[in-house]
């Protein structure tokens, strides 16, 4: 019985809440229509502007709360609402956390405008900043710093101070994004700034590193000699910190590694390459090399950075398939991705070869993605994929989309000429364009064709093309083209056409049986009567060509009595021509063929004063001198252009605030990266190993059993100053004199040049103490051990010869 | 390599929502407002507009604007200097996911409806300086407050603020930074949708050109405590390429392809792969089109069949579409069953509508279309999008699924579901 009891009770109290939470829901609906929702505030009518006043004067939270939205509102509509300043600094220590974000967020936007009326808000974020609430102690430092009147500078810096030391590691990454503003404020706290960062890279907490990372860059960019004692846990704590952390720390430690790290080497022997790498080069690698996997395209891009710019030339293929995948998930990505990948293409085109079908073009890519794409697929064309893409590029070519048919036949044109085997079929594919009934399709075969007969016959090479098959020797492309000019409409390719005919129309008379004008192609002079008659109705680009060939012609066959009078035909329209270019070329070629057709005893002209040219001086003026052809090359990349920058994407330079410093000779002393953390006895380091296996708060049981992630080994410098204790370590003298010792030959070197260099100054003596340096440098990775006295004996020679 | 700031605009191209432009001039977002909108207006179609639109103002520099459109909504992200295109498109993302997860759906109304919330988010995920800071949705959350029913009842009775500073006092107070602390949920479950994308092109003889498998774990955890889960598949091998939540340990994945993770609390995507499988170069196509269009003078006729490849399972809203070329005026088509297709005069695409293609039955569309000028050049493409739902192209099967770390049971819930997108070439 009881429990039937129970059930039916437990049956009707859940029925009882249904019920209530129904009517809770509908009178709050009911409340919020009333009341106006949000949308409300967007709309405030005027007079409701007006008592904004009065209600951040009231005492009543939600008036306040109410007048603060509409004043964002205000903001967001773009209005100018600083007149309120004054009531809305006062409302700065609400016991309201939402009233209080929105008066910051107002703070922020208007505090440079009324810097004296901000000047009263600033006790109360001082207080604020002693708050148990971390949130509000980071607000507080925001709004602060935010506020941009110089005057309060040094209580920023404490603020900045205090915060950088707080125990929550939020308010720490408050006070990392606080410190490029206060140097912003005024430079000269930059001493005091630097002090904060050196003190905040030493934190634990992988959350406020990111900022911390982009306080360095603009506050002290150059001072990378602070991270020596970090690099090492930095590198490790890349995995642990948050995306957008780890975008701007790696790109701060490609610079480093850029800087300070010896350049990987690769030699080459008879057992074949041999690849040298730097153990802390190796690190940032490893370490950084599971974040390919990152979800976040910044982060992926940032590695692949990592690895194009310090990576072993065998390990940049590692970039491949995360950047493939980059181009699946949204259409702007994949634009930009596009762009970095042409990037890396160019300096290693073999690297996407394989996966040429991950570019194939769609018809719903946009513009710009299908210009990339083809410009992609031409970079990687190989020997080994030239067939598959070929077939591509012949598809593309009947694409509704115009540019796309354009880029598609120059890449087939440029297939042949890159790869001399698919020359047959490229000129086939070529030669059946111009069958096409669409004007984009011809005018971009015959204008590629144009320039592969060019340069063929230029070369006096019979490209390969040529000698496989007649049908596509040169000449036989062109005069396929003459006859089918009338086809052609395309005024660029009626040009080019024309151009070729009247170029190439000589042809040695005596080998066959020659129908037609002596000395000239039979299919030439029929072009010329075709192009008179429509002479009128062509553009002027083509007239010039039309002009061009007629005075070819006459000049390779002065006797034939047609082609004068079309030569005359053609020259008397043009000089009444509407366009100057084209009577000019009228005029010009007119007298200059003056010698020519004189000669025929033609000239119904008053004599020629002046010199007149021979035939032989008229052709070559001519035809000589079209040496070579521009070849259409793909966009030139100066090696400038960065992975990661908004130049690479746009395809020029923008400014060059990013740039990618070169690699140094030799690497700085890597003992200078030491730091207690390597020790591995220390639990520090093991749990920031191991914090990649598992979150360390969840299972402190892995511990015990760090799983080590980058098992790159004691590096050779490392184990000296492990196995010396450190003892050794700090006593500097005897470091130096082991250092000199080992290197005692080289020294001895450097001795002799500086003998011969010792009259020229003192700056020398200075180079000589860094090259030493360097040695020392060099050396500091043997574990050899003297006595100390020797040493110390050495050490002082050394330094006085060096003075 | 900062983002100067985010704008978001309405579908008329006004501006809804602006981040404060602190280190720029009052003019400078209105600049790349009326220059991104005169680029729309330009453009024949909306997405030939170059995503990112460098302008060169002069006297200021060099800067560009990338742009997203999600729904009647389009983000902005202004930058200058050479920073990197894809850090803001990374951070816009980031920004979209967020807002959908505040308000659930996005529009300009919702917008407008929490516009201080939406301001609040802005200052927290985007630093002074340009540079994203916390995005984190579960530690987001602890600083700013989604809208809901309770805070809308406290605000009217006038109480909101104290609420809040109670909840919240304690700002990545869980050690871990993706996970809120001390979650309770009353019924312990967590669901795993598997979300595959095909995308293909197929040439005009039927050989697939190109087809891969993209899929996304969806997962929706609603389980107590720091619950410490492993996943694993019974067929992992053919994921490759893949990307996960940072929640993922990636060491384990390596190690025996199993997912080792502290899930964060409600939805996210656990992983995205490639499915590539082993032997078989390319993942078949689950239909075969046989079109044949003929092109004349001022016209053409067309005639497509489309036959479904699968045995058991309907392909569900298939949509092919196809564009007729410039010039194209008008379509008249017949299709079979309940099929449904339209002509747009505007866009020039032709629309052939199927609710569902069942197993092995055949559909088709037959027609001519006439254009004004005389050589018509439709596209030499259909793209073709399809759904299948209850189907993954892997068949990727959660094996199990093991807790530690707390005591309770939870509810497991797999559900696989596909989509298409592929190109067929005639």
């Amino acid at each position: 019985m009881a429990g039937i009891n129970l059930e039916a009770l437990a049956e009707n109290a859940s029925r009882l809440g249904t019920r209530l939470q129904e009517t809770i829901s509908e009178h709050t609906r009911d409340l919020a229509i009333t009341r106006g929702s949000g949308a409300g505030y967007l709309d405030t009518p005027e007079e409701k502007v007006k008592l904004i006043r009065k209600q951040l004067d009231s005492n009543s939270d939600r008036e306040k709360l109410d007048a603060m939205k509409r004043l964002i509102a205000l903001i967001s509509k773009g209005r100018n609402v600083s007149e309120y300043f004054a009531q809305v600094v006062k409302n700065v220590a609400s016991h309201n956390l939402e009233i209080r974000k929105l008066v910051y967020i107002y703070l922020l936007r208007y505090a440079e405008q009324e810097p004296d009326l901000a000047l009263l808000s600033i006790n109360t974020f001082q207080k604020d900043l002693s708050d148990s609430n971390p949130l509000i102690r980071a607000m507080a430092l925001r709004v602060l710093s935010g506020i941009r009147v110089p005057m309060i500078g040094s209580i920023i810096v404490l603020a900045i101070k205090k915060c950088a030391t707080d125990i929550s590691p939020y308010v720490k990454k408050a006070a990392a994004q606080a410190i490029p503003k206060c140097c912003s404020l005024d430079p000269s706290h930059q001493p005091e700034m630097i002090t904060v960062i050196s003190n905040l890279l030493r934190d634990r907490s992988p959350l406020p590193i990111g900022s911390v990372a982009v306080a360095f860059e603009t506050v002290c960019p150059t001072r990378l000699d602070l991270l020596h004692q970090h690099y090492r846990r930095l590198c490790r704590t890349l995995i642990d910190m948050d995306e957008w952390g780890q975008v701007d720390l790696l790109n701060l430690l490609v610079r480093y590694a850029r800087t300070m790290l010896p350049r990987p080497s690769v030699t080459e022997d008879a057992d074949g390459q041999h690849e040298e790498i730097d153990p802390d080069l190796k690190l940032l690698l490893t370490s950084s090399e599971p974040l390919f996997q990152s979800r976040n395209p910044a982060v992926v891009l940032a590695v692949t950075r990592a690895f194009q710019y310090l990576g072993l030339p065998s390990e940049t293929k590692k970039v491949v398939s995360p950047l493939l995948r980059l181009l699946h998930i949204s259409s702007e990505i994949e634009r930009v991705t596009l762009a970095y990948i042409l990037l890396v293409a160019r300096s290693s085109p073999t690297l996407f070869s394989p996966h040429w079908n991950s570019f194939i073009v769609r018809t719903d890519d946009t513009q710009r993605v299908k210009k990339d794409k083809m410009q992609l697929l031409r970079l990687i064309l190989s020997p080994d994929n030239y067939q598959a893409l070929l077939r591509e590029f012949t598809y593309y070519a009947d694409d509704a989309d115009d540019e796309l048919v354009a880029d598609a036949v120059q890449a087939i044109g440029y297939c042949a000429r890159l790869i001399p085997e698919s020359a047959q079929q490229c000129l086939t594919s070529l030669m059946s364009f111009i069958q096409s009934k669409h004007d984009a399709v011809v005018a971009n075969a015959v204008i590629v064709l144009k320039s592969l007969v060019q340069t063929s016959l230029h070369h006096h090479q019979t490209l390969a093309f040529a000698s496989t098959s007649s049908a596509y020797s040169p000449l036989a492309i062109i005069s396929k083209l003459a006859y089918r000019i009338e086809d052609i409409r395309h005024p660029k390719a009626r040009a080019c056409v024309l151009w070729l005919v009247g170029q190439y129309a000589a042809v040695d008379t005596s080998l066959e049986s020659h129908r037609g004008p002596e000395g000239v192609a039979e299919w030439a002079p029929d072009v010329l009567r075709k192009a008179a008659t429509f002479f009128t109705k062509e553009t002027s680009y083509v007239k010039l060509q039309i002009i061009s060939l007629a005075a070819k012609l006459l000049v390779l066959c002065p006797s034939d009595r047609t082609l004068g009078l079309l030569n005359r035909y053609v020259l008397s329209l043009a000089r009444y021509d509407l366009n100057f270019d084209v009577r000019d070329r009228a005029r010009m070629l007119g007298s200059l063929l003056s010698g020519v057709t004189s000669a025929l005893g033609e000239d119904e002209h008053q004599d020629l004063e002046g010199v007149v040219l021979r035939r032989e001086q008229v052709k070559m003026v001519l035809f000589e001198g079209k040496q070579d052809v521009s070849l259409d090359v793909t966009a030139t990349d100066n090696g400038r252009l960065l992975l990661g920058s908004l130049s690479a994407v746009i395809g020029r330079e923008v400014a060059l605030d990013s740039y990618l410093p070169e690699w140094l000779e030799e690497g700085v002393e890597s003992s200078l990266r030491d730091s207690e953390d390597d020790a591995p006895q220390l639990p520090i380091a093991a749990q920031s190993i191991s914090s990649t296996s598992s979150p360390r708060a969840i299972a402190p049981s892995s511990r015990n059993t760090p799983v080590i992630l980058t098992p790159t080994g004691p590096s050779p410098s490392g184990s000296y100053v492990r196995q010396n204790g450190k003892n050794n370590w700090t006593d500097l003298d005897k470091f130096y004199a082991d250092a000199e010792r080992t290197e005692e030959d080289e020294e001895e070197e450097s001795e002799e040049e500086e003998e011969e260099e010792e009259g020229e100054g003192s700056d020398d003596g200075e180079e000589e103490e860094e090259e030493s340096d360097r040695d020392e440098a060099a050396s500091g990775e043997e574990p050899e051990t003297d006595s100390a006295d020797e040493d110390a004996d050495e050490n002082a020679h050394i330094l006085h010869h060096a003075r | 390599m900062a983002i100067d700031g985010l704008v978001i605009l309405d579908n008329t191209g006004r501006p809804i929502i602006q981040s404060g432009f602190r280190s720029s001039p009052p003019a400078y977002p209105i600049l790349h407002i009326d220059a991104l909108n005169e680029a729309l207006s330009k453009a024949d179609r909306s997405v030939d507009v170059d995503p990112v639109l460098y302008l060169h103002n002069p006297g200021e520099g060099p800067s560009a604007c990338c742009h997203v459109k999600r729904g009647e909504l389009r983000f902005l992200g202004l930058l200058s200097g050479d920073t990197d295109p894809l850090y803001v498109f990374a951070f816009l993302e980031t920004f979209i996911d967020i807002l959908k997860d505040y308000f659930g759906h996005l529009s300009a109304e919702t917008l407008k409806e929490n516009f201080d919330v939406v301001y609040q988010l802005l200052e927290e995920t985007l630093d002074a300086g340009g540079h994203p800071s916390t995005t984190s949705i579960n530690a987001l959350k602890d600083i700013v407050l989604p809208p809901s029913l309770l805070s809308k009842v406290l605000s009217v009775a006038g109480v909101s603020g104290l609420t809040t500073l109670g909840t919240s006092s304690h700002p990545f107070a869980s050690p871990i930074p993706w996970r809120k602390a001390g979650v309770r949920y009353n019924t312990n479950e967590i669901f795993f949708d598997m979300a595959e994308e095909l995308k293909g092109v197929v040439n005009k003889n039927g050989t697939v050109a190109v087809s891969s498998v993209w899929g996304k774990v969806h997962s929706n955890c609603r389980l107590s405590g720091t619950p410490d889960l492993l996943l694993s598949f019974s067929n992992a091998q053919p994921l490759t390429n893949c990307s996960f939540h940072p929640c993922v340990r990636l060491q384990r994945w390596t190690r025996d392809k199993h997912l080792s993770f502290v899930p964060p609390d409600g939805k996210f995507i656990l992983m995205e792969y490639n499915y590539t499988p082993g032997g078989v170069h390319h993942v078949a196509v689950p239909f075969a089109l046989k079109p044949l269009i003929k092109c004349e003078e001022n016209g053409g006729t067309i005639d497509v069949t489309m036959t479904s490849r699968l045995t058991t399972k309907a392909l569900e809203n298939v949509r092919v579409e196809l564009y007729l070329g410039e010039g194209t005026t008008t379509a008249t088509c017949i299709a079979t069953n309940n099929a449904s297709w339209n002509f747009d005069p505007r866009t020039r695409i032709l629309h052939w509508d199927i609710k569902a293609v069942s197993a092995s039955s055949t559909y088709s569309l037959k027609g001519p279309f006439s254009s004004t000028i005389k050589y018509v050049r439709p596209s030499r493409a259909f793209r073709v999008q399809f759904e299948i739902p209850q189907h993954t192209f892997s068949s990727l099967k959660v094996d199990q699924l093991k807790m530690t770390g707390e005591m309770y049971k939870p509810y497991k819930g797999v559900r696989g579901r596909s989509t298409g997108d592929v190109e067929w070439r005639w």
